[in-house]
């Protein structure tokens, strides 16, 4: 290339960035992709694709940790851990664009053996090539987590020692944060005595997600729990969305994911507590959304 | 005249030592696949072994007056001892190959002497099978105790492994330590594969027991074999007539008495008309090192005059007196009277009359429980339940889609379960303590309880409740309401609750759908009820 080519395309360029998105007519990638689709590993990949491509997100030779909800001893048509395609999906991604490892991993609450397994995500993510790994106590640290409630905490090292997060929860009811979504998923990333964080969730979610800061979040909303959460036991407590929420934003995907139940993201507290946090917007009218059926 | 070892019967001792190898390899081999593996079905594993046993099922068909199929097995194992004598003591059985294998260190160590001309009887564990025989005829099943397959499951299960586990864990630590992130990656991920259990209590009494029973044998060679095992003693009733009759040739014999001094379980082969087919383990070790070959086992079909086992009259008929009085003491209890809160049995378990009966105590429950929660009961169970299995779900509770410890159990004493058959048993109820529960006790938001509880619809439903609080405030929060018709006893909330050391919410046993004693709601059906409820 010339050099005077090169200014000129330079220039140019820097301007139709300065006037976009009026010059150009293509609109510009949206904050947030909703793809509803029978395939639960297609829309995953379409909505990837609609964010720009993982590419954008993941450079050559990073590692990246895939972090799914496998919390339960529950088969994929229980919808209490995410869907096995979904996680899968996104492994194989990841590895295209020059993933050097993925890993795939969550601290679980039943068996961990029989939630990898049953769950169906180890065999589908082995099966893209990630590498699945119980979590381990022996690499829980003690971490300043910084956060307003939450000043330090056991946290699994795998979860900081990667280049790339990725946040894959499945929509489920909760009695106590009302829904788990991705934020609520972080729950799966740490040690200690979790189950006192219920004692003021809301902040401790927020606090969480702000730690881990995730690249992306993909929620898996094909199949989600609308009763008796957030393990289930029918497939009369699921319904089927056949929708995939992906985004950076891992406050507007969550406020995307309350939709799918009868509530409005304004009426969660660990939605506004996050916004306040500056983590993200959940008043959807001010985020771009692109929402396609495939 | 020509000094020659027996080619053959050296042979044949080394063919026996790697036949002792191989079924003590395979039992730790079972042992350990003992676990969930992905499969919601176990095949038949390590408890094959104890269906071979005759010991175990005799007395636990005696016991609990039921026929267990699997054990019908344990005939094979009698007609083989008819014909061939105690070889499954010699060359089969993993706790002899254990006691064996610990002999044969302590004589490296010269910590054991064999003595010339052992005259000591070997008698007792022929009284210690009439005890356990006619204790089974009054149930009171003791079997488990000193049945050899049972004692060694026991002790792996509940002490070897944990030490296995402990030692795993600390290399692993170690490695993290210096850096070697995948060792101990490596060795970690492993050990969650194998789902070795760690946590048991009275692990310590198990365990002192077993090193007991090892260290025996620095004062005589197979200590246990030649006078605990009740299941060698059986085998040794049968094998009497056998058909391998010892023979020593008079013309080579030099009377060095080696065969003698050396002989695993002092069946004293010299001189000649000493030796007792009955307390012969057919371990080749007198034919193998006779400097002159005149020892041979060959087949006679012929009956002849062989000794008797080494017991009287009297010792028998005190023996019996003594566990006729003695049996009864096992059962002057109030658990017989009252069920007890703790005694949380896994699901499958046969009525406790019957299950105390036919529970050898072997631990295979224990191994396989992915939660550890199956521990040896100590006082939960009564004197007579010692060391069966009970759910301790502050330790483990009892993973919903999860029937190994039905499909393990040798005895039936846990009926085999499938899947949904499991999820529909009720093992004990859940009881919320207000005066802990944080919602009511301390106005905090909680339902940890709720949220774990499998059952669907949830056993652990949520009411709004309000504490006052000393500045006179009323706080409002979700708390727990137990419902009794669903709850299946499974512990998990218990397990979960954040009260760590007394947890608010606690399952007994009380609603368990084995016992038709131990219910609570009266169900009356009321016709009218359903509509007026409408």
């Amino acid at each position: 290339m010339e050099r005077r080519d090169f200014l000129k395309s330079l220039l140019l360029s820097g301007l139709s960035l300065k006037l976009d998105p009026i010059t150009y007519a293509k609109p510009a990638t949206p904050e947030l992709a909703v793809i509803e689709g029978e395939d639960p590993e297609a829309i995953t990949r379409e909505a990837i694709r609609a964010l720009g491509g993982m590419n954008k997100f993941i450079s050559r030779g990073d590692k990246v940790l895939i972090k799914p909800n496998i919390g339960w001893d529950r088969t994929p048509e229980m919808a209490a851990c995410t869907n096995p395609q979904v996680v899968k999906a996104l492994v194989e991604m990841a590895y295209q664009a020059g993933a050097k490892e993925v890993i795939v991993m969550d601290h679980t609450i039943n068996q961990p053996k029989r939630c990898y397994i049953r769950s169906g995500i180890q065999e589908a993510a082995q099966q893209a090539g990630a590498k699945v790994l119980f979590t381990d106590e022996q690499r829980l640290k003690r971490m300043k987590l910084n956060g307003e409630w939450l000043k330090e905490w056991e946290v699994f090292q795998d979860f900081v020692e990667v280049d790339k997060l990725i946040n894959v929860p499945i929509a489920k009811v909760h009695s106590l944060s009302r829904v788990t979504l991705g934020m609520k998923n972080w729950l799966g990333a740490i040690g200690g005595s979790r189950n006192r964080l219920h004692q003021k969730i809301d902040q401790a979610m927020v606090d969480l997600t702000a730690f881990f800061k995730p690249t992306l979040t993909v929620l898996d909303g094909y199949r989600i729990l609308v009763r008796n959460g957030p393990q289930g036991g029918r497939t009369s407590d699921t319904k089927l969305m056949k929708t995939v929420v992906a985004g950076q934003d891992p406050v507007a995907v969550d406020a995307y994911g309350v939709t799918f139940f009868a509530y409005q993201p304004s009426e969660l507290l660990f939605l506004k507590l996050a916004q306040q946090r500056g983590l993200g917007k959940f008043e959807l009218e001010k985020v771009r959304i692109e929402k396609r059926k495939i | 005249m020509k000094r020659e070892k027996s080619k053959k019967y050296f042979w044949l001792q080394r063919l026996r030592i790697f036949s002792q190898i191989f079924f003590f390899v395979l039992f730790i081999f079972l042992l350990l696949k003992t676990h969930y593996a992905g499969e919601d079905y176990l095949k038949p594993t390590v408890e094959r072994y104890f269906h071979f046993d005759p010991l175990l099922a005799l007395t636990t068909i005696i016991g609990s007056r039921l026929l267990y199929a699997a054990l019908l097995l344990s005939l094979i194992t009698v007609l083989l001892t008819l014909f061939f004598g105690r070889f499954v003591c010699g060359w089969v059985c993993p706790l002899g190959s254990l006691h064996q294998f610990f002999s044969f260190l302590f004589k490296k160590a010269r910590l054991l002497k064999p003595q010339k001309d052992d005259r000591q009887s070997l008698g007792l564990k022929y009284l210690i099978l009439v005890l356990v025989l006619l204790a089974s005829l009054l149930t009171v099943n003791l079997a488990g105790y000193l049945d050899p397959l049972s004692f060694v499951y026991r002790s792996f299960a509940v002490f070897v492994s944990p030490l296995i586990k402990f030692a795993m864990f600390e290399v692993a630590g170690l490695a993290y330590h210096l850096g070697l992130k995948s060792t101990g990656q490596a060795i970690n991920q492993a050990l969650e594969n194998l789902a070795l259990n760690s946590t048991f209590q009275n692990a310590l009494f198990i365990g002192l027991f077993f090193l007991g029973a090892l260290l025996l044998n620095s004062l005589k060679e197979r200590f246990w074999c030649r006078y605990l095992c009740p299941t060698g003693a059986l085998l040794g009733l049968f094998s009497r007539f056998n058909l391998l009759k010892l023979k020593i040739d008079p013309e080579k014999c030099i009377n060095c008495h080696l065969c003698s001094i050396q002989c695993e379980t002092n069946a004293r082969p010299y001189p000649a008309d000493e030796w007792r087919s009955s307390e012969c383990v057919y371990c080749n070790t007198c034919a193998a090192i006779c400097p002159t070959a005149a020892i041979s086992f060959p087949l006679r079909w012929k009956a002849e005059k062989i000794r008797g086992v080494d017991l009287n009259r009297r010792k028998v008929l005190l023996t019996s007196l003594t566990t006729l009085l003695v049996a009864p003491i096992f059962k002057i209890t109030s658990h017989r009277q009252r069920s007890y809160p703790a005694l949380i049995r896994p699901p499958g378990a046969l009525p406790e009359e019957q299950f105390l009966a036919k529970c050898v105590k072997c631990g295979e429950c224990m191994k396989v429980c992915p939660t550890n929660g199956l521990q040896p009961a100590l006082t939960e169970a009564g004197p007579e339940g010692v060391w069966t299995p009970v759910l301790v779900p502050r330790i483990g509770y009892c993973e919903y889609y999860c029937s190994l410890c039905s499909q393990v159990c040798p005895t039936g004493a846990i009926r085999e379960l499938t899947i949904e058959e499991k999820t529909q048993v009720k093992i004990g109820t859940a009881w919320v303590n207000k005066n802990r529960c944080l919602p009511y006790a301390l106005g905090k938001s909680c339902i940890v309880c709720e949220e774990h509880c499998p059952v669907s619809p949830k056993a652990i439903q949520l009411v709004r409740v309000e504490t006052l609080t000393p500045e006179g405030k009323l706080v409002s929060n979700l708390a727990p309401f137990i419902v009794q018709e669903s709850c299946i006893g499974c512990g998990i909330c218990e397990n979960k609750c954040p009260v760590v050391d007394e947890p608010a919410i606690r399952v007994s046993s009380i609603g368990e759908h084995r016992s038709r004693k131990n219910r609570l709601i009266l169900e009356v059906q009321d016709e009218n009820e359903g509509e007026s409820n409408h």
